[in-house]
């Protein structure tokens, strides 16, 4: 299972003052908050850490069908490799993140060795792109397929009774959009 | 406080950070921070400093998990103000 979570830095900038009085507090845990005052860039280490918490979320949202909001619980560790690790109930998130003068990217898996497709797209292009992505690994024609949100808002493209998305997580954020797929069998 | 001052304020809290105006003009008790009013969630912890300051209430973690509907804000904010 996946999850993804991507921040426009211009947006966040505009949008969120990180260094207003609680926000670090409520949402960071006392040993990301050491890390975020000692590091060169603190913004870029808030929103890094942020989307960890997000991307873990959202497999946990999903294999367990609930939704709250608790960022705090999400515990993110630095490795020194290219995976850090997010822990959450005694459950281990590996994610991956990408850093850009534009956007922070991670994507989070349960496997550490789990390989995911992901791709940026314009927000306002994400499901159509999933569509074509699905037709070109499945040969269904695009327009056959179809998104359908469980519960929890979580998306699921079908041809017919035929799922095809194992794991699908979508995230966009200003003029950042990108889809992360994990497909039954390749 | 009535519930209905708790909602006009809680609205004048959320309406910077909703994107969904249309879903804005339609608030109700049932509506969704995230999924209906599209706010975003990194935003949410603006919202909620924004409940504490305005009520002058502190929504400790418990709370705050459940603060994604307005429905679950108004409950929060109503117990912490019987409690204060």
């Amino acid at each position: 299972m996946i999850g993804n979570d991507i921040i426009d830095l211009s947006l966040a900038q505009r949008e969120s003052n990180w260094q207003r009085k609680g926000f670090l507090e409520k949402q960071f845990t006392e040993n990301e908050q050491k890390l975020i005052f000692a590091a060169l860039n603190p913004f870029v280490l808030v929103w890094k850490f942020w989307s960890m918490k997000e991307a873990a979320y959202k497999i946990y949202a999903q294999q367990n069908e609930l939704r709250f909001y608790a960022p705090k619980k999400f515990d993110c560790l630095l490795m020194s490799g290219n995976k850090d690790l997010v822990i959450f109930k005694n459950q281990i998130f590996y994610t991956s993140t990408i850093i850009t003068s534009g956007y922070i990217f991670t994507l989070a898996t349960i496997d550490k060795e789990i390989k995911a497709y992901s791709k940026f797209v314009m927000p306002q292009f994400i499901n159509r792109m999933i569509k074509i992505k699905l037709q070109d690994l499945t040969s269904f024609s695009a327009e056959e397929i179809k998104q359908k949100k469980n519960k929890n808002m979580v998306p699921l493209y079908y041809h017919k009774d035929i799922l095809l998305t194992k794991s699908c997580s979508i995230s966009h954020h200003g003029k950042y959009g990108v889809f992360s797929l994990l497909y039954p069998e390749i | 406080m009535t519930r209905k001052e708790l909602i006009t304020k809680l609205k004048k809290i959320v309406k910077p950070y909703v994107q969904d105006q249309e879903a804005f003009m339609n608030l109700s008790e049932e509506s969704d921070f995230i999924n209906d009013l599209k706010i975003n969630s990194a935003n949410l912890v603006d919202v909620i400093l924004d409940v504490e300051d305005e009520f002058n209430i502190e929504i400790d973690n418990k709370s705050m998990e459940k603060m994604l509907s307005v429905k679950a804000a108004l409950d929060i904010i109503e117990n912490k103000l019987i409690k204060s």
